[in-house]
């Protein structure tokens, strides 16, 4: 604790101290800007980048407004339905492809709209368009299940069938003998 | 050592000689050592030092606070666009914060449940599966089927996705049930959300709207936020290894379509629509029905509301 004051030599522990400091710091500034994505706290607490993607993503399912741009008639048809809030992919599945082909077609003449195939029964899983002349088609929202509301239109298939006096009690396309899809008249 | 001229700065009782600061009388009492002189030890000049602690402990925590503070300025939202009604431009640019967009509303969207017209069809299951590619096993969104019973139990089951009809469930006897009815359940996007604020790397957030969402790029699939939904609605998505739920169609609302469920709904049951709006159909139908939501006491503020619960609904 004797002789002449050095600021090189007796803060040297200070230095050192100091200099950890500094390179951990800049360690730490250098590690978190490059760590914390560029459009962080854009709107929030959260990549804004996030949104974006996700907004960015594109639809699967066809909405009615979409159909009804070319099946224009079905519009008036459906006018005063009971089925005119009931969406086109219901009964005829998910029209996506058909959609990019009808687009295709628009655009070059030589290029043919593949068919509506037959109902698969299997709503939405395929993305194709169905002609639906099944009875499964009305009975997957129609038939009798414990929970519906009274307000809606059941059918219990047998007594409905035994009454109308139909004929052909097992065939698919039994209920289009008297009924269609556009609109029921019930 | 210590002379007259001891320092009495932020170095606290050194033992070189202070070239400013203030003057304190030292009576030449054994205080040598860094912040060790305590003030028993320093005896009458235990104010002046401890007014020099004081100070030196007010200078290192502002220093410190203040070195916190730098680190997180980069952190500052850069503009004003959470209130802008929509997320910026798909091509990566941010929305420039103009008078107009911080001045308007922001979107605010809502949903209603009306279980008094839903009738089990399962539509708005393989929906939701086909829109947003939900891995077989999980499910965004579910109906239940309560039923009660004559003799006083209830009894809850689902849906099939594929529908009753043709389906080899065991068919309820009508004749000892008291009433029956389904519920939906999706996301119920909590104001309040505990699954959002579990999160520890901030990959679950709310969007401008009040959507609650999953930046499926950051998540850590820890799983905290699927054990935090008091409603179930979280999964850990197989394929991503991510957390993944409900976004009520987010890619679809943005686009002004309807989310893929209420799509589909062939009864109306599902009603989505801006709570902002007061012509929408969403907020008349709010504003004219006795809506109840899930799990209210717990203080989540769900913005999914329901038509027609009954109480032993959870």
């Amino acid at each position: 604790m004797s002789g002449q004051f050095s600021l090189l030599r007796d803060t040297r522990h200070l230095q050192a101290v100091a200099l950890g400091l500094i390179v951990l710091g800049g360690g730490l500034i250098a590690a978190r800007s490059h760590l914390i994505p560029k459009s962080f706290g854009e709107h929030g607490p959260y990549r804004g980048d996030a949104l974006r993607e996700i907004a960015a993503q594109q639809p699967v399912l066809t909405s009615d407004t979409s159909c009804l741009k070319c099946h224009d008639s079905v519009h008036e048809e459906r006018a005063e339905s009971p089925h005119k809030d009931v969406a086109c992919l219901h009964c005829h599945g998910n029209g996506h492809e058909h959609m990019a082909q009808a687009e295709k077609a628009a655009a070059d003449p030589s290029v043919t709209i593949e068919k509506a195939k037959p109902w698969d029964k299997d709503f939405f899983t395929k993305l194709d368009l169905f002609i639906t002349k099944d009875r499964a088609t009305c009975l997957s929202c129609h038939e009798k299940v414990v929970g519906m509301p009274a307000s809606f239109r059941i059918i219990d298939v047998k007594s409905h069938l035994a009454d109308q006096g139909a004929e052909n009690i097992d065939s698919a396309d039994v209920c289009f003998e008297c009924h269609t899809g556009h609109s029921p008249g019930i | 050592m210590n002379k007259s001229h001891d320092s009495a700065g932020a170095s606290g009782c050194g033992s070189r000689p202070a070239t400013s600061g203030l003057n304190i009388l030292n009576q030449g009492t054994p205080c040598g050592g860094g912040g060790s002189c305590g003030g028993v030890s320093c005896g009458g000049q235990q104010r002046s030092k401890a007014d020099s602690r004081r100070q030196f402990l007010s200078r290192a925590t502002s220093m410190v606070f203040g070195s916190f503070a730098l680190t997180l300025l980069p952190m500052e939202p850069s503009d004003s666009s959470a209130e802008s009604p929509l997320p910026a431009s798909p091509d990566g640019t941010a929305a420039a914060p103009t008078p107009a967009a911080s001045a308007a509303k922001p979107v605010l969207y809502g949903f209603l449940v009306d279980t008094e017209k839903c009738i089990g069809s399962g539509k708005c299951l393989s929906a939701c599966r086909t829109e947003n590619h939900v891995p077989d096993g999980y499910s965004r969104t579910w109906v239940e089927r309560y039923v009660h019973f004559k003799d006083g139990t209830v009894q809850v089951d689902l849906v099939p996705e594929t529908g009753y009809h043709e389906s080899k469930l065991p068919i309820v006897d009508a004749a000892l049930v008291d009433k029956a009815y389904f519920v939906p359940k999706l996301c119920n996007q909590c104001v309040d959300a505990p699954c959002n604020q579990v999160c520890p790397v901030h990959a679950s957030f709310t969007s401008p709207e009040g959507v609650e969402l999953i930046d499926t790029d950051h998540c850590i699939g820890c799983g905290y936020c699927v054990q935090a939904c008091p409603y179930g609605m979280r999964y850990i998505n197989p394929e991503t290894n991510s957390a993944d739920k409900c976004t009520w169609c987010y890619h679809r609302i943005t686009k002004n379509q309807e989310p893929a469920c209420v799509e589909a709904c062939p009864v109306g049951a599902r009603i989505f629509g801006r709570l902002d709006d007061p012509d929408s159909e969403l907020s008349k139908r709010l504003g004219a029905t006795r809506t109840q939501v899930l799990k209210e006491h717990l203080g989540t503020h769900p913005k999914l509301h329901y038509v027609g619960l009954s109480k032993e609904v959870v």
